[in-house]
């Protein structure tokens, strides 16, 4: 909770200092606030309590993901530095990430339905706001308005089941709906049914599985590149929290009726995504279509065991996340101003810059699940938990779908290392080779030692 | 007896007014028309009790998102010169999705088991009750939607800020 109180303030610092002109100093108040809230979610730990009439509840599940979220901003605002340097309004764009943090946060904690609604929409509208940040650039304003449209209509089969489950069940605190579900089943109304299918699908909006991930690539390509890696970490392991909390508490008991559909959501995730990503010509939309890929893999751990898989997703998001912040961290270093990178723009990039070269070919190789990088472990553990739960057939899909990511992620790798460079040597600051070699050092240590992230819940 | 009446009158006004957007062809006629099925519809809430979401739909609805439209219609038909007017492309199509609906509800609604309903006793007001749950249970949604409306405004002023202007 105190944690979710520095971040609003510093939201609100954040506009501030463009009234008290500390403009210079903002990036670095934030990161220490943000360490400091990270310190309390550290301190919080083993707490389990439970704030304002059980609105939000900070049990070890929400402050795992709350760290999650904090640990992946702090090395987002390292990765996006230039993203605020180079627009203008960079008090507005700080206060809306903060914002969007917040949001997250509360998208990990509540334990109210309506504080689900409002952390969902906090999140959305900031970035709302946020994918159209390049104003005079067509594509980030279609993505701002396409985006707009998309997780307006999301959120009203979101709220619409939350209604009809609130109509059913008489609360919106998921526990009580929990109990009230176990104690009613047989004589549930079948609108209750209707309200969970349609917050099944307006979850599935924001998590972007397909068939609802439509939005996704065009957003993810039109967004600012910086803009975009936000999206793909902290925004993705926000709805992938909330997402596991109200199907794994409310509508565990009633499994049967969602199983079936999410079972056909995660197949089609693996599939399309997967495959759609390999005719991608510009390295941004493969990664947007790569991490609606990674939904997929974590869908079926949530499948196999929808109450003990907390752990297993949790490791999962923590190795994708880093890895995709190196990846969309060199991106913006090979892009440059440029928005929309093709694979041709990275030939010969070792030779143009082997530390950038190294740290994205590290990333690559954890997205595409080869050992010894954590992506691999989170691959593991997802297939071992599948198999023990007798899900061969879709482990099988998954497998296969995942060496199809190996073929799209290793287009980039031997651009970088076989082709010709095309252009002069790539000059990055320190503060830049600085950051990759620390992104590289977390990979290896997330791949050396899983079992750190994964016993803590 | 009589209040029953006005009800179902209140209630055919509103479903009324909302076919009669679909036959309306002028955009700004459709907005009226909408404003009054908005209004109908708080006043069912009214006969139901249900006080504060008459108040809040007048205030929403009418007062807000159909000024909005009425905005939009006044902003978006100054080009053209002539009135905005809806055309039915998709009239097969559209007939057979809304009559799947149609059966979808009538199928749902003759399942559902509805509670029997019962005479209230007390005469209770509604509106202070939701006052007090705001500023008691519900303190801490209240607060983080001034949050959301706070990012909001942000979002607007720098979307809607010009660009030249370097900060």
């Amino acid at each position: 909770m105190n944690a979710l109180f520095v971040i609003c303030g510093l939201g609100i610092i954040s506009l501030i200092a463009e009234i008290a002109n500390f403009r210079k100093w903002l990036i670095s108040i934030i990161v220490l606030g943000l360490l400091g809230a990270a310190a309390l979610v550290v301190a919080d730990w083993n707490t389990a309590v439970a704030y304002y009439h059980d609105m939000l509840v900070f049990d070890n599940f929400s402050l795992a993901f709350t760290g999650l979220i904090i640990g992946s901003s702090l090395l987002w605002f390292w990765t996006a530095s230039d993203f605020f340097e180079a627009l203008f309004h960079k008090t507005d764009k700080s206060a809306l990430i903060l914002f969007a943090i917040a949001g997250g946060v509360l998208m990990t904690s509540f334990n109210n339905m309506a504080m689900l609604f409002l952390g969902i929409e906090i999140l959305s509208i900031s970035l709302y706001v946020l994918a159209g940040s390049r104003k005079e650039d067509l594509g980030s304003n279609e993505a701002a308005f396409k985006y707009f449209l998309m997780g307006s209509f999301a959120t009203g089969f979101l709220l619409f089941g939350i209604t009809l489950v609130y109509g059913a069940t008489g609360t919106f605190q998921i526990n009580t709906i929990a109990n009230y579900v176990l104690t009613h089943a047989g004589e549930l109304p079948s609108f209750f049914y209707a309200g969970a299918l349609l917050m099944l699908i307006g979850l599935a909006f924001k998590i972007s599985a397909v068939p609802f991930h439509f939005w996704a690539p065009d957003v993810y390509e039109g967004s600012p590149t910086a803009v975009t890696g936000f999206m793909s970490t902290v925004v993705k392991i926000a709805a992938i929290a909330s997402f596991f909390k109200i199907f794994a508490t409310c509508f565990s008991t009633i499994a049967p009726v969602w199983y079936t559909i999410l079972l056909v959501i995660m197949v089609l995730t693996l599939v399309i995504a997967n495959i759609t990503a390999v005719y991608q010509n510009s390295v941004k939309r493969m990664l947007a279509y790569s991490s609606v890929g990674h939904v997929g893999y974590i869908l079926l751990a949530f499948l196999a065991d929808h109450k003990e898989s907390d752990g297993t997703i949790f490791f999962y998001l923590a190795a994708y996340a880093v890895s995709s912040l190196a990846a969309f961290g060199a991106l913006i270093l090979v892009g440059g101003k440029e928005e929309n990178t093709l694979v041709e723009r990275f030939n010969g990039l070792f030779k143009r810059n082997p530390i950038v070269a190294v740290g994205l070919t590290i990333a690559l190789l954890s997205l595409a699940g080869i050992p010894p990088l954590p992506g691999f472990f989170g691959k593991y553990l997802v297939f071992a938990m599948a198999i023990n739960n007798g899900m061969i057939p879709y482990v099988i899909v998954a497998i296969v779908t995942s060496l199809i990511g190996v073929y799209y992620y290793f287009r980039v790798i031997i651009a970088m290392y076989f082709k010709d460079a095309v252009a002069e040597p790539l000059k990055v600051s320190t503060s830049k080779e600085v950051l990759i070699v620390v992104l590289i050092l977390i990979t290896l240590a997330l791949g050396i030692f899983p079992d750190f992230l994964i016993q803590l819940l | 007896m009589s209040s029953a009446w006005l009800l179902y009158c209140f209630e055919a006004i509103a479903a009324l007014s909302a076919l009669g957007i679909l036959f309306v062809r002028n955009v700004f006629y459709g907005a009226l028309l909408l404003i009054c099925c908005l209004l109908a519809i708080a006043a069912v809430f009214v006969f139901n009790h249900a006080e504060f979401v008459a108040v809040t739909q007048i205030l929403v609805y009418a007062g807000g998102v159909l000024v909005l439209i009425v905005f939009g219609i006044m902003l978006s038909a100054r080009h053209g010169g002539k009135p905005l007017v809806v055309s039915h492309n998709y009239l097969i199509s559209g007939v057979l999705l809304s009559l799947s609906i149609l059966g979808i509800l009538i199928y749902a609604i003759s399942k559902t088991v509805w509670p029997s309903p019962t005479a209230l006793t007390t005469q209770e007001i509604n509106i202070e009750k939701v006052g007090v749950h705001i500023m008691s249970d519900y303190l801490l949604p209240f607060e983080i939607a001034g949050v959301l409306l706070l990012v909001a405004l942000i979002g607007a002023i720098a979307m809607a800020s010009s660009k030249s202007k370097s900060v």
